[in-house]
């Protein structure tokens, strides 16, 4: 018969007790078959356990568990109210996933079925960037950590941070089979340890808690980051020792980082004193409070705005939104303050040439450069995302949201009424240029507005029609779309835009946006995405997800059928090599056969409408996609468009 | 990683790209008189137009060639005070709309006298087949309706000579076209090709654009 297992035996006692280890499992009936080797776990793995007796022949098998270590670590990670739970199965986490679900209720954090690690992380990364808080994330061993890797990197590059568990078999007398072997890694965070902020291996349930805790509080601490730890597959497994005084730490997250007094005020004073500032952004607006200061010290200024648009920093349609004119704005300034800037270096300077780049300032001469950036907190080494050196007058190395409050009362203190009148004939200036701008977007969209296929211009105009309306939220980049919906569109809420992918990584896209709109799902917004088509097909599975888990979700296809960008770049060197210019196609182009993404979204059991190549056909098929999605499921529909 | 070279601020292509913009501007300008190529000359010169244009407007890395001029003056004039992209605004206290009339002139005055090719007459059918395959498509769009990353070209906004000379030594990002891999002859078929199309209309006309 079966014995349960309680707290004083554990697998490791029993395995050295055995006489001959791997070969009593092979002694006793029954097991052979159950070593078999099946990758993921599953019904593959032997019975659990099984108790000595004294002379070490097995006798009595161990079936049960009462009390596994993986239920401590549930209550801990329910301690960090994780809502939710995205990862694909696998068997160096299965305690845990077998406590979450049953131990802990599948209930904060309830889990999301993903099809591909990569899919996970990147909608931690999307959901993040909605609702300002982590998504659990586990992955399985060495396979499930090279799979989410890319999207990883994704997240550090855009300073978000993803709370990741991962699986690993640490102890090898743990391990049933070469499976096992092969899914685990003497180190196992050692492969992305150069894109997170900090990792961990703990090695009793104690240090788990611990570290879990530290981690979060890691994570959530500007500059934001993904974290790693590694939960042992035998410290989820084994019960909880007998006499084990285990507790939850409790999180403290830090407040951020925000700027020394005297560096603030000398920023002020640049700024008031400036006859031409602009403010530069791109990261800052962590939350609504970044949004709603930036516009306060914008307006109390009366300075101009370019936005990166790493995050939704500043109302498109604002009257001191420059954005569209940013070269010209930053060419005229004497002073420049670059707010949670990435890039410090591109926006004061361009690149020329065809071979060889030449690299020239675009500011005037004694112009005076601000830094105010988390970034100057925390750097790693290997990876370049750091970009390149920017020498700046003022740099405060402190988070950019944070350090908002007090730059606008230091600017405050600084204002003349000499200034103030100045500062309100500047901005009637200037809102005079951004209509002039707005205007030019507008004619410029006229461009190819009847066209086949359906340009950029006309399909976001068609879209905005359609939400505007709408509590909206657009969770996927516009860079590839030629910026239009940032053109044309009143952005204005902090949920209104996520900016991009952080690291460039083709795949974001898709998952991102399911993570979005996981995290709007519960505000009743209408989330919607213009998805890249070479994006979706890195794993298109996502879409069974947000069908699965009913993720409303409404995706425009953006079907250049090609990797565009990759494209151009072949197109380049065939023309720069003076040979085969009507080869660039190879490689790059995603025809023979076209894919059909309505059919591919209706194979996952979600709508899916297409494909639309006429502009007059956009429009019935937008709004029944959204009766779809304000029903509550995710809708599809695919539109042949311009390259960009 | 893969993306966004491309993305990276295309300066010179600007001025090219802002035709339409500054088109509907243009109508609003009234021409100035008719300028003097001599005082142009040394106003191009003064208000640092060399630096990226050339001595003769004839482009540089980092600005496109402007001679002759692209388009008509009061296009320019509304061009240069208002401009988008990396061009600097040139203000009223530096060059005057008249000084700008006299630059015109002078820009016109040394322009490359018309070549040969300048008289090839195009085939649009062959020129729609070639813009496919040349990858021109690419960055300007099936029809030339243009993007971010390059400017509309379908109707084209400057000569078939401009045109032909710009592709042959084009700036900014725009990758060379020598004669080696095409044509005077196509590319006259691909401008006939881009003639077809008409001009946008404008945005007041769409509502969609006025929401």
């Amino acid at each position: 018969m079966g014995k349960s297992k309680k707290n004083s035996v554990n697998r490791r006692d029993f395995l050295r007790t055995a006489a001959a280890g791997t070969a009593a499992f092979v002694a006793v009936p029954g097991t052979a078959k159950a070593a078999s080797l099946e990758p993921r776990g599953g019904a593959g793995t032997p019975p659990l356990l099984k108790a000595p007796v004294a002379d070490g022949r097995l006798s009595v098998d161990v079936l049960t568990v009462d009390h596994p270590g993986s239920d401590y670590m549930v209550d801990v990670l329910k301690s960090l109210d994780f809502e939710y739970l995205c990862a694909n199965p696998g068997n160096s986490f299965r305690s845990l996933h077998e406590s979450l679900i049953n131990y802990g209720g599948n209930v904060k954090p309830e889990f999301i079925t993903c099809c591909h690690e990569e899919s996970a992380v990147a909608m931690s990364h999307g959901y993040f960037k909605i609702e300002g808080k982590p998504l659990l994330v586990c992955v399985h061993g060495t396979v499930g950590l090279q799979h989410a890797s890319m999207a990883i990197y994704d997240a550090f590059c855009d300073r978000v941070p993803v709370y990741i568990i991962l699986g690993n078999f640490s102890d090898a007398e743990y391990r049933f089979g070469p499976v096992d072997w092969t899914h685990s890694a003497q180190d196992p965070a050692a492969m992305i340890r150069d894109y997170v902020k900090w990792d961990d291996n703990p090695l009793s349930l104690e240090a788990f808690g611990e570290s879990a805790v530290r981690a979060y509080k890691v994570a959530m601490t500007p500059p934001m980051m993904p974290v790693a730890l590694v939960a042992g597959h035998e410290l989820q497994e084994n019960p909880v020792p007998d006499g084990a005084n285990l507790s939850v730490p409790k999180l403290t997250i830090p407040s951020p980082p925000a700027g020394e007094s005297g560096a603030v005020a000398e920023a002020a004073r640049l700024l008031v004193a400036a006859e031409n500032p602009v403010l530069v952004t791109d990261r800052i607006a962590r939350t609504p409070a970044g949004l709603a200061g930036m516009i306060e010290l914008a307006e109390l200024l009366q300075a101009p705005v370019v936005d990166r648009n790493g995050r939704m920093n500043f109302p498109t349609r604002h009257p001191l939104n420059h954005t569209e004119r940013a070269g010209s704005a930053i060419a005229s300034a004497d002073v420049v303050a670059g707010l949670e800037l990435t890039d410090f270096w591109s926006s004061v300077n361009s690149v020329h040439g065809q071979v060889n780049p030449e690299f020239r300032p675009v500011t005037k001469p004694g112009t005076k450069l601000i830094s105010i950036t988390a970034n100057d907190l925390y750097l790693k080494s290997n990876y370049q995302d750091f970009q390149r050196y920017q020498p700046v007058d003022l740099a405060i190395a402190a988070d950019g949201e944070a350090t908002l409050p007090s730059l606008i009362e230091a600017v405050r203190r600084e204002m003349t009424d000499d200034r103030k009148r100045m500062f309100a004939d500047r901005g009637t200036k200037l809102a005079a240029a951004h209509q002039r701008a707005m205007q030019a977007a507008r004619d410029e969209a006229t461009s190819g507005w009847d066209d086949s296929p359906i340009s950029t211009a006309r399909m976001s105009a068609e879209l905005w029609a359609q939400i505007k309306d709408e509590d909206w939220s657009l969770v996927s980049n516009c860079q590839f779309v030629s910026r239009w919906p940032l053109r044309l569109w009143d952005f204005n809420k902090h949920y209104h835009y996520i900016g991009g992918e952080g690291g460039y990584g083709v795949g974001y896209g898709a998952p991102a946006a399911v993570g979005a709109a996981l995290a709007n799902r519960k505000h009743g917004r209408l989330t919607v995405s213009i998805q890249n088509d070479g994006d979706l097909m890195f794993a298109p599975g996502v879409l069974w997800t947000a069908a699965h888990s009913r993720i409303p979700l409404l995706t425009i296809m953006h079907n250049n059928r090609a990797y565009h960008q990759e494209l151009m770049q072949i197109q380049i060197m065939a023309d720069q090599h003076n040979r085969g210019i009507t080869r660039a196609g190879i490689g790059n182009t995603l025809v023979d056969p076209a894919i059909d993404y309505a059919k591919l979204a209706q194979g996952m059991g979600m709508h899916g409408e297409g494909p639309i190549s006429d502009p007059k056909d956009l429009a019935p098929a937008i709004r029944r996609a959204i009766e779809v999605v304000k029903g509550g499921d995710p809708a599809l529909v695919d539109v042949i468009t311009q390259p960009r | 990683m893969r993306y966004l070279i491309l993305c990276v601020a295309v300066l010179a292509i600007t001025f090219v790209c802002s035709a339409a913009r500054a088109q509907d501007a243009a109508a609003k300008s009234k021409e100035a008189a008719a300028g003097d190529a001599e005082k142009g000359k040394l106003v191009f010169s003064s208000a640092g137009c060399v630096a990226c244009h050339g001595g003769q407007g004839q482009g540089t890395s980092l600005a496109p060639q402007i001679s002759p001029p692209p388009r008509e003056l009061p296009a320019l004039i509304a061009y240069v005070r208002q401009p988008t992209g990396k061009m600097p605004p040139i203000p009223v206290s530096t060059a005057s709309d008249q000084d700008l009339a006299s630059v015109y002139a002078y820009l016109k005055s040394v322009a490359p006298a018309a070549a040969a090719s300048e008289s090839l007459k195009g085939n649009a059918d062959n020129g729609k087949r070639l813009f496919l395959s040349y990858g021109c498509y690419q960055c300007h769009g099936y029809q030339g309706v243009g993007a971010a990353i390059a400017p509309r070209i379908g109707p084209p906004p400057i000569s078939f000579a401009a045109l032909l000379r710009y592709v042959r030594t084009p700036t900014g990002q725009m990758p060379p076209y020598t004669a080696k891999v095409a044509s005077d002859q196509d590319f006259a078929d691909i401008y006939a090709y881009l003639k077809t199309f008409p001009p946008p209309a404008p945005a007041s006309s769409i509502p969609l654009l006025n929401q």
